[in-house]
């Protein structure tokens, strides 16, 4: 054997010595501690330190046109800015943006644009951007086209609304709409909505996987500057943009830095490494209200979880009366407070608290066993039946506990004879792949508001999108596969009373008439309960003791331009 | 000595192995449920979209197509683009990002078990059925049998909420970011992903502090296991070694116990632990998936956990692959070290 292809194993051992001797002094022990203020913040504007913000993903493209991840819009959100805003913490009230004057009318919208926005490389923003955006987006005639498989939002966001966007000047814009539309000035408030610098989109090729590189490289008129996305280290860094035109920032730059694990997240926040962190269960919201250095911040959230019966499946659930006794069987107050440990509350109707139209006069369905009885024995069930109830495995916000919520409503059922089946399934995305094609007799679901209209609800997640022809005559339900059908209803309902309520306020612009029009339509779904009504649950923060002005929000956000830290 | 041969006939061997896993993977990954369509353009999304994205993607294709042009990518190691955990960038950069990440952390785990598992197993050997076997003894089984999930939490708590010596969680200050290259004599050359070593690349001392402290507790977690058999391995085959006609030889003729048992005994005690340390190794890059979940490191087992749950099968495919050709490796690494250990091997 040739001396080049050998080593000697005395030279071998030695080197494996050396190098565990230079391990061994790695392994030494400082301190500890990250001090989340302190570092090289190196941030080029504001005046307080670095804001670490710690969440349970780190996805590593930031284009809001590429994503449904509301961990992307985490960051996007304060990277972008739409030209309307959901004003911080007040539920879904809107506010000037990139737009300082805005109307509906008929089937347009007039929108005038802020003046003197730069975006963080210096460009102008003016009307040009917004059309590149929304044709960047939703209109395949463009270059630069996205195309449909990118992103949900698009079609949901504009792609169905908006005809076209025409530039009136640099600083007006006419958008033409489909059909008169009530929320769509809302819909231009969603993180999808972002305004994108046309420079930027046309600098990159026309092949949509050339504009995967917008969302390592993101550049808007928001708050905060990209300044690095350390895939490694599971980190972004943003620094503080110091020719913003609103308020703020007041810190120099912010870390959004990734801790998968919920305990050990919060610990961090806790310990003063991080600052505010989101994505609580009742266990770590326990840990924060037992130490004294980290508060919990709580506001109700605009969402819903439910359970909803399929009446395209099973003849049984066709009769109200057999909807409604499940509804007064199952003990919805039981699971808020015992199974969800009181963050979130009781609900009563499609909509939750604090959006347009929700009916103040409606009450959760108390529970009575003996009602439910009475109810199912009316309706020709007496003693109930057999029935599957699909249930995803993984906590979401609507739902923490979805197996201990099954097995609650499991256990409320068969109280009064029936025979439920849990189905269980372990990925979120087999579970929709399940209901959606309407395979389930019985399944949870829930919704987080995307612009805190009740259309986002009501129409939504409970009209078919069924021509009202298509509706039998005497009937209350269609089949998954009748052309045109939404998905997102999972129960089949297709109440016509309904349908033509929602459909009309999703066209009405007087709020008065909206809101009376969507109280009607909330009574009838609870009257009727194609879904039983299970919780809204709360939102739900940790942040140190050294974080000042952070407004929680339950919908947009966070908004981290206005935090001070101490 | 290792011969050429014996190298080129155990890299040969890799195929048949990588092939099996790409197709094992491939297997399990089609009778997996979900939809990647669905993942990535979610909730929202009407059915024509999803439908849309199935054929963009070619999920329609018969399975031997998809199965077919699979093997063809990845055996030029090109998976194509993630679907939704990096959304859009090429899985073989997500690897290059993270792979070293995981290196990084296996590796000192592994030097944790190796600078503690060593000398205690020796230690053990030596002072057999006294007090100090014993305790090892206990410690190695403990160590074998606490679970990381279990174990980390702990030290958690211990280190870093009670006595505030160690941060909770990330590779380094949350507020310390590296520049993306360094320069040696004029020339800019990329980092190595591996922070503790970037951090000295660099020239930035207090981060590679920060990086240490940040590394020592997974390190350790991860090492424990590694630790306790390797104590127990050595332990053994020091007593095995220690009786010997060689060493009583050597003691015969008037070498001294110590010098006897470090020079003769040591050496080839190690040759049965350098395999287990080899093997070691893969159950570490196992092990790393738990400690990255519980310390916030974004290596290659937070990855493949977050690709499975997104149903990223693009990325399922690279990891698992990219796992299996690191594994096999790092054995071909070990049977080469036995070879020099002990040339009477049969090559």
């Amino acid at each position: 054997m040739s001396p080049e292809t050998t080593v000697d194993r005395r030279t071998f051992l030695k080197a494996a010595g050396g190098a565990a001797a230079t391990a061994s002094l790695a392994g030494c022990i400082g301190d500890g501690g990250d001090g989340g203020g302190d570092g090289d913040d190196g941030g080029d504007g504001g005046s307080g330190g670095t804001l670490v913000y710690a969440r349970g993903d780190h996805p590593e493209n930031y284009d809001p046109q590429q994503t449904t991840s509301g961990e992307v819009a985490k960051v996007t959100n304060q990277i972008f800015d739409q030209l309307i805003l959901f004003t911080p913490g007040s539920g879904g009230a809107l506010e000037d943006g990139l737009a300082t004057d805005y109307s509906l009318d008929g089937e347009s919208a007039n929108v005038t644009l802020r003046e003197g926005v730069t975006f963080h490389d210096g460009e102008e923003f003016t009307a040009e951007d917004f059309r590149a955006t929304y044709r960047r987006f939703a209109d395949d005639s463009y270059d630069y086209y996205l195309g449909e498989n990118r992103s949900g939002y698009g079609p949901f966001t504009l792609g169905n609304w908006v005809d076209s966007v025409n530039v009136q000047g640099d600083y007006e814009l006419e958008i033409q709409l489909t059909q008169q539309y009530a929320p769509f000035l809302r819909n231009l408030a969603m993180f999808a909505a972002s305004v994108l610098s046309k420079t930027q989109i046309e600098s990159l090729g026309a092949n949509p996987d050339d504009q995967v590189a917008l969302g390592t490289d993101p550049v808007g008129t928001g708050a905060f500057a990209l300044d690095q996305i350390d895939n490694e280290n599971q980190r972004v860094r943003l620094t503080a943009n110091d020719d913003f035109w609103g308020d703020g920032p007041q810190v120099d730059a912010v870390v959004f830095k990734t801790i998968t694990e919920n305990s050990t997240r919060v610990q961090d926040v806790i310990n003063g490494d991080s600052h505010i962190t989101d994505n609580l269960d009742s266990q770590s919201s326990q840990q924060v209200e037992d130490a004294g250095s980290a508060e919990l911040l709580s506001k109700d959230g605009i969402n819903h979880g439910y359970m909803a019966m399929n009446m395209a499946r099973r003849e049984e659930f066709r009769s109200k009366e057999v909807r409604q006794a499940i509804a007064h069987a199952v003990n919805t107050e039981a699971i808020v407070n015992q199974i969800y440990e009181g963050f979130a509350s009781q609900a009563s109707q499609p909509l939750p608290p604090g959006v347009l139209g929700r009916n103040e006069d409606l009450d959760p369905y108390p529970t009575d066993k003996e009602q439910a009885e009475q109810l199912l024995a009316d309706a020709g069930y007496e003693g109930g039946f057999e029935f599957e109830l699909a249930t995803f495995s993984n906590p979401r916000g609507y739902n923490p506990s979805p197996i201990e919520t099954a097995n609650q409503v499991k256990s409320d059922l068969e109280e009064i004879g029936f025979t439920v089946n849990v189905n269980q399934f372990s990925t979120f995305s087999s579970y929709l792949d399940y209901t959606s094609a309407g395979n389930h007799d019985a399944c949870f679901l829930g919704w987080y508001t995307d612009n805190a209209d009740p259309d986002n609800f009501l129409y939504v997640l409970l009209d078919p999108k069924v021509d009202l022809e298509d509706v039998p005559d005497g009937q209350d339900w269609v089949s998954f596969d009748t052309e045109g059908y939404s998905t997102l209803n999972v129960s089949g309902w297709a109440n016509t009373e309904y349908m033509e309520m929602v459909r009309e306020a999703q066209r009405t612009y007087d709020e008065a008439s909206r809101r009376s029009t969507y109280q009607e339509a909330n009574a009838l779904a609870h009257e009727e309960s194609p879904w039983v009504f299970v919780d809204y649950a709360k939102t739900l923060r940790a942040a140190n003791e050294a974080v000042s002005s952070y407004t929680i929000s339950s919908v947009g956000g966070p908004y981290l331009n206005t935090v001070t830290i101490n | 000595m290792v011969s050429k041969r014996f190298i080129a006939k155990r890299l040969l061997l890799l195929v048949p192995v990588l092939f099996g896993v790409a197709t094992l993977v491939f297997a399990i990954l089609q009778l997996a449920p979900g939809d990647p369509a669905r993942v990535i353009i979610g909730q929202r999304a009407s059915a024509e979209q999803i439908a849309q994205v199935r054929d963009d993607l070619g999920l329609d294709d018969p399975l031997w197509v998809q199965y077919g042009r699979f093997l063809l990518d990845a055996a030029q190691f090109e998976f194509g683009q993630s679907y939704k955990v990096a959304q859009g960038r090429a899985v073989r950069d997500v690897l290059a990002d993270r792979l070293p990440v995981t290196i990084e952390l296996a590796l000192y785990g592994q030097v944790f078990g190796i600078l503690l598992g060593i000398p205690l197993g020796v230690l053990s050997a030596i002072r057999q059925d006294s007090f100090t076997d014993h305790a090892t003894r206990v410690g190695a089984l403990t160590g074998i049998s606490v679970p990381i999930f279990w174990s980390g939490p702990l030290l958690i708590l211990l280190l870093s909420t009670y006595l505030g010596w160690l941060p909770a969680s990330g590779r380094i200050g949350s507020t310390i970011f590296l520049p993306t290259s360094w320069t040696l004599f004029g020339m800019e050359l990329p980092l190595t992903g591996m922070v503790t070593v970037d951090t000295l690349l660099v020239g930035q001392f207090d981060a590679w502090i920060s990086a240490v402290q940040h590394l020592f507790m997974p390190a350790a977690v991860i090492g424990i296991y590694s630790m306790a058999l390797i104590s127990r391995m050595m332990r053994s085959s020091m007593l095995e070694v220690v009786r010997q006609d060689y060493i009583r030889t050597a003691r015969a003729k008037g070498q001294g116990a110590r010098i006897t048992l470090m020079k003769h005994g040591f050496r080839n005690a190690l040759i049965p632990v350098i395999t287990v340390i080899g093997i070691q190794f893969g159950t570490l890059l196992g092990g790393a998936v738990l400690t990255e979940t519980i310390f916030g490191i974004g290596g290659i087992g937070v990855t493949i956990v977050d690709a499975i749950g997104a149903s990223d099968y693009t990325l399922v495919q690279g990891t698992v692959l990219t796992f299996a050709l690191l594994f096999t490796l790092v054995n071909l690494g070990v049977d080469i070290t036995y070879s020099y250990l002990d040339p009477r091997i049969d090559q």
